[in-house]
């Protein structure tokens, strides 16, 4: 650990000292050995490699990239100190510096380790290993190749070139019959080597994926800027201007981006916005190539028709490129999703098509999960609606969701603007496209706000339906502990008053006042006690107790009317026999005082999930449960149980009362 | 006739010992719960228990449960179960066994009626409450459409648990008349004869009752 911290250091150490002698020299000297404004190129790469380097080398010691690029740090300087000794100590000054030759001759026959590093970084890239064993003997070749064709160069037959040719070399030269042939094989192997290490970037690239995909994409993506910087600065030339400037700036690029494309992708630092990087830079290109095109044909045509010297043309290329770039933004951005990224192409449309039908009234707010889901390919996907007022998350229909994320799945908020939305929980893949993620959710915005109010609406109600049906029962727990009250209550007293105003009584002599006035008085006792318990009936039978089919019998056998009962013995909910109860007992007086009627069916059974009760009678019909009346109100209390009421009551042909009830189980 | 209380309240259960007292009967026992009651069964041996329905802990049915453990375990005790209302119709079927009574509290206010009651429950009869009766005999217009007035009157009394006798001095008719009435009943409804008055109400209520499921 600390042995390649020290190593490291020491390495930087040498670049620097190595890179400052160049610097220096160049410095001294009268002549450039290149154009004076790519002066500070060189150093600036030497910089950029050799500090990558570091940062990679010191955060992953056992991944050889980070050690690859403080070599090629060290080799440009290497390279640039021999060219700047070479022309200071045979050119400037001759015979000042020792060993000039050397030097002449590294420059000459050196430059093959500046493609070495390059090379090997595309062998092990990005997890410092060979895409795999049967790479090894190519990698072996390649090293082989380079070296023999490095060090033939040294031994290169001729006098060097401009403006060497007169220096000559402190090695012996090979005869041309011996130089050549194994010369020629190394180069052809030195440049199949170069051709393999873009083979292995490419055979890896296609075995790829997630990370790993990523972390190579970034380094072709910064491998691309060489070709573009050659053909902006072959451009440039050929324009003929005599202006570097753009040239100047592709290298700059060039000399930047690859070490940190190299960095950034061995450290996976915000690997996942390669995909926007090069989607951008694929839409700004082609956008500004189009509008370099529109201006140019604009002003060319005007300037012809109008002749030279006019500020029309220009003034109207800059209108039309200014018309066009709206427009184009959006076609060149959607042509680059559709040849470059598919899947957010392909997802941006479902979404948009969605959207038409959700404006058109042909989609439901609610299926925008799904819709999600099939636009971003993933069937595992489910879209969450947070709640404020409760900071809880619901589903589409209101009910309450436990989000937890796992290790199939990764949990994404959702915002739109500065309005937390909610959250979307996805598979892992769409993790490693948050890219594509977020650009399907942002299209999708509008759609996921309506929907999350629709699921705040169906909590709401949920909600209010719930405590309706809470009141309810709640009245039905209260009638049965006034029943209770009632008879264990005032009852059990009148009873005991009683029993002692008969133990006075018996005390009395038989045929006495006192005793007949006790009598009468005990009788009253008696039929008040039998009120209390007809009133404690009218609170809540307590028949009810023993099922719902035994309190209906009861019921019936108090009736006026004939009464039928063909009752299931079956037990349901407290409240469900109660509210059935009540209604049976309000359409038995009803059918008693209007109808008209002399019989009565009352049935009651379970039905498809549901408590189902119907009482028939023979009487007039026309009967109807206007608002206030005994039905009305348990029409409420029926409803917020989560069952209805029905009154079927043609002229002349009998009433059907009929309550359903849903049960759970 | 040495007597058994079970009561929960206890300005009832006093004036209830006192009733029976009065009447000079020996109560042996006055207690408060179910628990207690058994107790008490197992202790005196008594004629009667007489159990209140609702009693702690849970003041659902724990006299129904007690009072069935009273005939299964002690056949010889009569019981007689008071209720506040006409409420679990398992009563009804523990009435049909004999030895049994099921009346409404409030029937202690007519005290000659109930010590009646009471003393035939100890003796193994049945008493059953007229309220429960005329629950059971009110329901069945079609069962009972072949009996005149009088003889549902007489039906009903039978099934309270009443003796020829006690029918005659309740409707103020001779026994004879009665025995005539009874006779009718039980041909109409197709039932056995039987001057065993016990045996008579168990097919009268047996009868009543598997008419109540019918329908």
């Amino acid at each position: 650990m600390r042995a390649a911290r020290v190593a490291c250091w020491v390495v930087v150490f040498l670049i620097a000292g190595v890179t400052a002698g160049a610097v220096l020299l160049d410095a001294l000297s009268s002549r450039s050995t290149g154009p004076a404004s790519l002066s500070f190129v060189f150093p600036l790469a030497i910089a950029m490699s050799t500090g990558v380097g570091v940062v990679v080398a010191t955060r992953r010691r056992d991944n050889p990239i980070g050690w690859l690029l403080l070599a090629n740090g060290f080799v440009l300087a290497l390279n640039g100190l021999a060219a700047n000794y070479a022309t200071y100590g045979i050119l400037e000054r001759p015979g000042s510096l020792p060993g000039a030759a050397w030097a002449v001759l590294f420059d000459q026959s050196g430059w093959p380790t500046l493609f070495a590093a390059f090379a090997a970084i595309a062998f092990v890239f990005p997890d410092g290993r060979l895409p795999s064993p049967r790479w090894r003997p190519i990698a072996l070749a390649a090293m082989v190749s380079f070296t023999v064709f490095l060090l033939l160069s040294f031994l290169r037959p001729g006098s060097f070139k401009e403006p060497f040719e007169a220096v000559s070399t402190p090695l012996p030269r090979l005869p041309e019959v011996i130089f050549f042939p194994p010369f020629t094989i190394g180069a052809l192997g030195m440049l199949a080597s170069l051709v393999a290490a873009a083979l292995a970037v490419r055979t890896r690239l296609r075995r790829a994926s997630g990370v790993e995909r990523s972390q190579i994409k970034l380094f072709a993506y910064a491998a691309a800027l060489v070709p573009a910087a050659v053909a902006a600065g072959w451009v440039e030339g050929l324009l003929g201007s005599g202006s570097e400037t753009v040239t100047v700036i592709g290298l700059v690029l060039v000399v930047l981006a690859i070490p940190l494309a190299i960095g950034a992708a061995v450290l996976r630092y915000r690997l996942y916005e390669v995909d926007r990087l090069i989607n951008r830079t694929l839409v700004y290109v082609a956008l500004s190539a189009l509008l370099a095109v529109t201006y140019a044909a604009v002003s060319l045509s005007l300037g012809v028709a109008l002749g030279a010297g006019s500020t029309l043309p220009t003034a109207a290329a800059t209108l039309a490129v200014a018309l066009a770039f709206g427009a184009l933004r959006s076609r060149v951005q959607m042509l680059v999703d559709r040849r470059f990224s598919r899947a957010r192409y392909e997802g941006l449309r479902r979404v948009e098509r969605y959207l038409v039908e959700l404006r058109a009234g042909r989609a439901a707010p609610e299926a925008t999960g799904e819709v999600l889901a099939e636009a971003l390919g993933d069937p595992s996907l489910e879209l969450f609606f947070w709640l404020p007022e409760s900071d809880e998350h619901v589903d589409s229909s209101g009910r309450p969701a436990r989000l937890a994320p796992d290790s199939q799945r990764d949990l994404t908020p959702v915002r739109r603007g500065s309005l937390r939305l909610g959250a979307v929980l996805h598979g892992r893949a769409l993790s490693e496209r948050p890219d594509l993620l977020e650009s399907v959710i942002d299209a999708a915005g509008l759609a996921i706000e309506i929907a999350r109010l629709r699921a705040e609406v169906a909590r709401r109600l949920a909600e209010v339906e719930q405590s309706r049906a809470r009141i309810v029962t709640a009245g039905y727990e209260e009638r049965r502990r006034l029943e209770r009250d009632l008879h264990d209550g005032a009852q059990q007293r009148l009873v005991s008053i009683g029993l002692a105003l008969r133990h006075v009584q018996g005390q009395l002599p038989a045929p006495s006042r006192a005793a007949g006035e006790l009598d009468a008085a005990v009788a009253e006792l008696s039929k008040a006690i039998e009120e209390l318990r007809e009133l404690a009936r009218g609170v809540r039978p307590a028949r009810l107790d023993d099922g719902l089919g035994a309190a209906l019998r009861e019921l019936a056998s108090r009736s006026a009317l004939r009464t039928r009962v063909e009752a299931t013995e079956e037990r349901f909910e407290d409240r469900l026999e109660t509210a059935a109860y009540f209604v049976a007992s309000e359409a038995l007086a009803n059918a008693a005082k209007h109808a008209q009627a002399s019989q009565v069916t009352v049935t009651a059974a379970r039905q498809n999930g549901s408590l189902l009760v119907c009482i028939r009678d023979d009487g007039i019909g026309g009967a109807r449960p206007a608002e206030g009346s005994g039905l009305g109100g348990m029409t409420d209390r029926v409803a917020a149980l989560g069952g209805s009421l029905s009154v079927d009551s043609p002229l002349g042909q009998g009433t059907v009362v009929t309550v359903e009830l849903p049960c759970e189980s | 006739m040495r007597v058994v209380i079970a009561e929960d309240q206890a300005l009832l259960r006093e004036g209830l010992r006192r009733l029976f007292e009065d009447a000079g009967h020996d109560v042996v026992g006055a207690v408060e719960d179910a628990g207690r009651l058994r107790s008490a069964v197992v202790e005196h041996e008594p004629d009667l228990a007489v159990v209140d329905v609702r009693m702690p802990p849970s003041f659902t049915d724990e006299g129904i449960r007690a009072a069935r453990w009273i005939r299964d375990d002690h056949p010889d005790v009569g019981v007689l179960v008071l209720s506040q209302h006409v409420e679990s119709a398992g009563a009804v079927g523990l009435v049909s066994q004999g030895g049994f009574g099921y009346l409404l509290k409030d029937r202690v206010l007519n005290v000659a009626e109930f010590l009646e009651a009471a003393e035939r429950v100890a003796r193994g009869g049945s008493a059953l409450d007229p309220q429960v009766v005329a629950s059971l005999v009110g329901g069945e217009p079609d069962a009972l459409a072949a009996l005149t007035d009088r003889e549902r009157e007489v039906l009903s009394l039978m099934a309270e648990g009443l003796t020829n006798n006690a029918i005659a001095r309740r409707l103020v008719l001779t026994e004879r008349t009665v025995e005539g009435h009874v006779r009718s009943v039980l041909t109409k409804l197709n039932l056995p004869a039987s001057e065993d008055s016990h045996r008579r109400v168990l097919a009268v209520i047996a009868y009543l009752e598997a008419a109540d499921h019918a329908r």
